[in-house]
């Protein structure tokens, strides 16, 4: 199998999926394209390793070599057209006109830019380098896992809702053309065939989220579109003004400028990060991913982890090494650093579960971008490995979610309680999930830590980080004393779930633990080959990594590290005791909490109490949420006030 | 085993529970907590959670209504326990004995190791009680160790 | 190479061995100290020892089946803590494995259904969230200071006299102390669980662990004392001898404080502690940034 094979797998076979699902509305046919096409796709990603290595760590792509018999520059304008007419079409059928103005002017600058001056299409179309093997590991690796949870997950989301047709069809297409248009994103290195594919994922969410096509979804999905057509506006006032700059679309060449003077170049840099924060989440536009949550499970599973919010911190990551010190840096490391800190607090006023989710990918998503703006050698290997580490996570946390949903028919935290006992399954993954993002020796942690001393320069990120993750262990460890709580049992019984949905949780824990475990092999296969290209020249503290991960300056002294491999072995010895302990604790051991002496006779669990008058009541016994100071209401428009005005220092230091 | 022995000994904590004293005998007990007699000379603390006790300090006597609470919290203590009746009320009733809802000592609900009299019983009384309770314990794990070979 | 890894492995060892003896016996000296200063004679030196042995001793009563891992989880990172600490590691990671040793207990007190200790549960985390960031910027302090994170260049050569971190940390160095009465429970902090008395949480977040578990998390105290003590010593660490003995004036001036001071509320804390401790620190970093 040569490269082109691989790219044109990579992308059309999910294109061909999206086509087969549509047109079959069979399950078993639906099932069995997305489980070939996974297995697909693995093998593809595999490909691309193997070739990558083998390759010297970059694999170019030029139009030549395609030997097209037709212009495909041509086609791609003429399908961006479309797009737009399609997104405009969208808001005038939902009488948006926000969202037709933002098009229509899209559409204008474009064709401006095209005409005015023959514009010249760079030579090489795809690059594949280690940054752009990790987000295609990441999409097609965790992108079809979730769509095989899918198969499971929407049967019984379809049956909750009593539908006379399935809309699967429909549901699996997008969610193909979706992960097709992800792995082209991260591939290609024509800035605006990126575009395309920008607005391609663009429209793929709004699809998604108002999948349900109740009101709540479709006005949800609207803003979707609205802040990411925001973005795409940006991405191309940025295409113009670079090309303008450098007489080039070329990332690769743009890439090989270190930005020193001011002028336009910098101007097209902050748009570019202005169009990563919309898709990312960033504040202040933080609000359309907390409204994708209504969407069905896998769809948010897909926007929080792998593709969608990834696709605007690739960007930001990608073209990071070129503002690497400047102000420009530091101010998007500065926004970084507020969105972590502003979303973690409201993460704690939070009970609804996904809101919390929601809530910490943005914080998260804040520190790669935080740490893409930084730009050291330390704080970009963060950016890299956050990446991969948040999406196995927050895919594995988001499946268990709904998955509970399904089962308790509740999202809020606090009806989780006991959970262990229902579903026993479900919740050791769920808690090694957020375990994983908080706690060492997981990766999350660790990235935090390099974040933490990548940051040590920069005084206001420093304190945006620090309180920060203060913030993320309050919310995180809340919720999972919530879902651990137990009374005795003698017996487990482990819930029944389809075997879609449990086989995907338990191949994503595994990934969690096993890529926490090894750390230090994948920051050395993928991710230091990605430092050392992107930060040639820069002589500065360096990451090696050996048994676990170690800060080594400049003149190759040690000044920090951290060994996590002795950790986990700590947690394994916790682990194989844990029968032991089980076994241990008979039922005659078993006495009721405290209740002052108040116990009623037949209760063992310690859930009711006498009460004055021989009432009995229950015990109910609630998290704090400190909603008078964290209160989302409180928080948001101050922090998107402050946010607005770091994005208007950051345009006003580049100008 | 010697040290678990004599850990035992010198570490009794304990729970106080105040049936239906006239407070007299509370009094007295948290009296033993003042520097005057200091108990935690002798390892003693009052901890006030059943689960962490060895002690089950109780004074006056038991009454229908808060037998079951005495008996939760004896149920919650781990073994080895030991049961303390503070005062006259919680030695036989005392002057409460013939009351309609009076059922009587404490050991008519639980079984008492030490009974220390008084009206109100002295500090130096309840102290000495605890300690002898405190020696107790390790022929009461005795016996139990025994009891669970039988069964 | 062979030689400092069987070095290692002996500082290992001993600390593992020798810091339970230290912590319960500093433990010990602490309840003697408060004992006379209320003018009370106070249990033997070796109290906290019979407490331990006899609470190994007792029943292992259960009220679900995860409590003891999570104590035993709760031990065993704070012993790698201390550990790492001993090997001169990197200090940012020794706050976050300690970190970890807290959620652990966490853990196991909201794991059961009783109001006392998952309030109690509640209030540690409000707690990690108060002293967790003047911490980190102690850290950022030292790293400012000597231009790494790991602290065994602190403890090189540490028996001549030097230059202390003290020097260059003033702030930091108040602020840190100030955090160490939350970390140590002691008034007027002590409000998710007190060492001794009761309050309105009966015990807070170990209210129901008993017998063995309540064992294990003693002994964990013991292991984070004397990692605390450590960490005083590192400000002054040259030579070695000072800055235990100024650790040890600074644990009697903990024991005071504890014993002058009412208990606070929660919300008093978080203000305080944000207020003065991150304040003072960040105070004193800007100043090593401006150097
Ligand atoms: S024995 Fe006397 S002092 Fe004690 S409770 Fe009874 S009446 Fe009161």
């Amino acid at each position: 199998m040569d490269k082109y094979t691989l790219l044109a797998l990579a992308i059309f076979i999910p294109l061909l999926s999206a086509f087969l699902c549509y047109t079959f509305n069979k399950p078993w046919v639906r099932n069995t394209v997305v489980f070939v096409t996974a297995l697909i796709m693995f093998a593809v990603a595999g490909g691309f390793v193997y070739y990558l290595i083998h390759s010297g760590g970059k694999i170019e792509i030029s139009l030549e070599s395609l030997h097209l018999p037709f212009d495909v520059g041509f086609i791609f304008k003429l399908f961006d057209f479309l797009l737009l007419a399609y997104i405009a079409d969208i808001g005038m059928k939902h009488k948006k006109p926000l969202i037709v103005f933002l098009s229509v002017l899209q559409a204008v600058a474009l064709l401006v830019f095209e005409l005015v001056g023959s514009v010249k299409e760079p030579h090489v179309v795809f690059v594949i380098d280690y940054l752009s093997l990790i987000m295609l590991l990441l999409v097609s690796v965790i992108g079809p896992m979730i769509t095989i949870f899918a198969t499971g997950y929407m049967k019984e989301h379809e049956h909750h809702q009593h539908l006379e047709k399935s809309r699967q069809p429909r549901f699996f297409a997008i969610l193909f053309i979706f992960l097709s248009a992800m792995n082209a994103l991260v591939m290609t290195n024509n800035l605006s065939w990126m575009l395309f594919f920008w607005e391609v994922t663009t429209l793929c969410s709004f699809l998604l989220i108002s999948h349900d096509g109740n009101e709540k979804a479709v006005k949800n999905g609207l803003r979707a579109l609205w802040i990411n057509m925001l973005g795409g506006l940006a991405f191309v006032f940025a295409i113009i003004v670079i090309y303008n700059a450098l007489g080039t679309l070329s990332l690769e060449e743009l890439l090989r400028n270190r930005m020193v003077s001011a002028g336009l170049l910098p101007v097209g840099l902050g748009l570019l990060c202005f169009a990563g924060f919309t898709k990312s989440a960033q504040f202040p536009f933080q609000s359309w991913l907390l409204g994708a949550m209504v969407a069905p499970t896998p769809v948010s599973a897909l926007l929080h982890s792998s593709t969608m919010v990834k696709a605007g911190v690739y960007l930001i990551v990608r073209i990071a090494p070129v503002f690497s010190g400047t102000t420009l840096g530091t101010m998007v490391a500065v926004a970084g650093a507020f969105t972590f800190v502003g979303a973690s607090a409201i993460a704690i006023s939070q009970s609804n579960g996904k809101r919390v989710l929601a809530y910490s990918t943005i914080a998260n998503l804040g520190l790669i971008v935080c740490c893409a703006g930084i730009g050291s050698y330390v704080a970009l290997g963060a950016a890299v490995l956050l990446m991969i580490f948040h999406a196995i996570s927050k895919a594995l946390l988001f499946l268990c979610v709904g998955t509970i949903e399904l089962e308790i028919g509740s999202r809020d935290i606090e009806d989780m309680q006991g959970l262990f006992k229902k579903m026993p399954f479900t919740t050791v993954i769920a808690v090694i999930g957020m375990i994983s993002m908080l706690l060492p020796p997981f990766g999350v942690l660790l990235t935090k830590w390099l974040a933490l001393e990548a940051a040590v320069k920069l005084p206001l990120v420093l304190i945006c980080i620090i309180i920060g993750s203060a913030f993320t262990l309050v919310f995180w460890s809340k919720w999972i004393g919530i879902i651990l709580t137990l009374s005795f049992h003698a017996k487990y019984k482990m819930e029944k779930l389809p075997v879609a949905m449990s086989a995907t949780m338990a191949v994503l824990v595994l990934a969690v633990i096993f890529t926490g475990v090894d750390i230090s092999m994948i920051f050395n296969a993928v991710v230091a080959p990605f430092l050392t290209e992107s930060l040639k020249g820069l002589p500065e503290t360096v990451l090696n990594g050996t048994n676990g991960l170690w800060l080594v300056s400049e003149s190759g002294r040690m000044v920090g590290g951290f060994s996590s491999f002795y950790f986990f072995m700590i947690l394994f010895l916790l682990f194989l005791l844990y029968p032991y302990i089980f076994r241990s604790s008979k039922a005659e051991l078993w006495k009721p909490p405290y209740l002052c002496g108040a116990n009623t006779e037949e209760d063992f669990k310690g859930l009711e109490f006498n009460a004055p008058a021989d009432t009995v009541e229950h015990v109910i016994v609630h998290n704090y949420y400190f909603a008078g100071a964290f209160g989302e209401a409180n928080i948001t428009p101050w922090a998107n006030f402050i946010a607005g005005a770091i994005i208007m220092i950051m345009f006003g230091v580049v100008i | 085993m010697g040290l678990v022995k004599k850990s035992r000994i010198k570490s009794p904590w304990v729970l106080h529970y105040d049936c239906t004293s006239c407070n007299g005998c509370d009094i007295e007990t948290l009296a033993c907590l003042t520097p005057l007699y200091d108990v935690e000379r002798f390892g003693i603390i009052n901890v006030g959670n059943p689960k962490h006790a060895d002690i089950l300090v109780v004074t006056g006597s038991v009454n229908k209504r808060n037998e079951r609470v005495l008996r939760n919290l004896y149920n919650q203590m781990p073994e080895p326990k030991a049961v303390v009746a503070v005062g006259a009320c919680a030695c036989t009733g005392g002057i409460f004995k013939d009351c309609y809802n009076v059922l009587g000592g404490v050991d008519k609900v639980l079984p008492v190791d030490v009974y220390v009299p008084g009206c109100c019983a002295k500090p130096e009384a309840i102290i000495d009680g605890i300690m002898l309770a405190a020696s107790k314990l390790e022929e009461k794990a005795e016996a139990l160790k025994e009891a669970k070979a039988h069964a | 190479m062979d030689i400092v890894i069987l070095k290692d492995i002996l500082t290992v060892a001993a600390t593992i061995i020798l810091a339970p003896i230290i912590g319960g016996l500093l433990t010990g000296i602490d309840r003697k100290i408060t004992a006379r200063m209320q003018s009370r004679s106070g249990p033997p030196i070796l109290q906290p020892f019979y407490d331990l042995i006899k609470l190994l001793g007792k029943e292992r009563l259960i009220v679900n089946q995860t409590q003891m891992m999570f104590a035993l989880g709760h031990l065993f990172f704070a012993v790698a803590a201390l550990a790492m600490f001993m090997l001169g590691q990197d200090l940012l990671m020794i706050l976050f494995i300690m970190a970890f040793s807290s959620i652990m207990l966490i853990m196991g007190a909201m794991s059961v259904r009783s109001p006392y200790s998952k309030i109690g549960a509640q209030r540690e985390i409000v707690q990690i969230m108060a002293y967790e960031p003047v911490l980190i910027l102690m850290v950022v302090g030292i790293f400012l200071s000597t231009g790494s994170f790991m602290i065994r260049p602190l403890f090189s050569d540490m028996f001549s006299f030097g230059k202390p971190l003290l020097y260059d940390l003033p702030l930091v160095f108040i602020a840190f102390i100030y955090v160490l009465t939350i970390k140590l429970r002691k008034s007027p902090f002590d409000f998710s669980t007190s060492h001794h008395g009761h309050q309105e949480l009966i015990k807070g977040i170990t209210t129901e662990f008993s017998g063995p578990q309540l064992a294990v998390i003693e002994l964990t105290h013991w292991y984070e004392l004397v990692l605390f003590l450590g960490l005083i010593t590192m400000f002054f660490a040259r030579p070695v001898w000072i800055g235990i003995g100024i650790a040890l004036i600074c644990y009697f001036c903990e024991i005071v404080i504890d014993n002058i001071s009412a208990r606070m509320t929660w919300k008093w804390m978080l203000q305080a502690t944000w207020i003065v401790g991150i304040g003072v620190a960040m105070t004193n970093i800007i100043w090593l940034y401006l150097k």
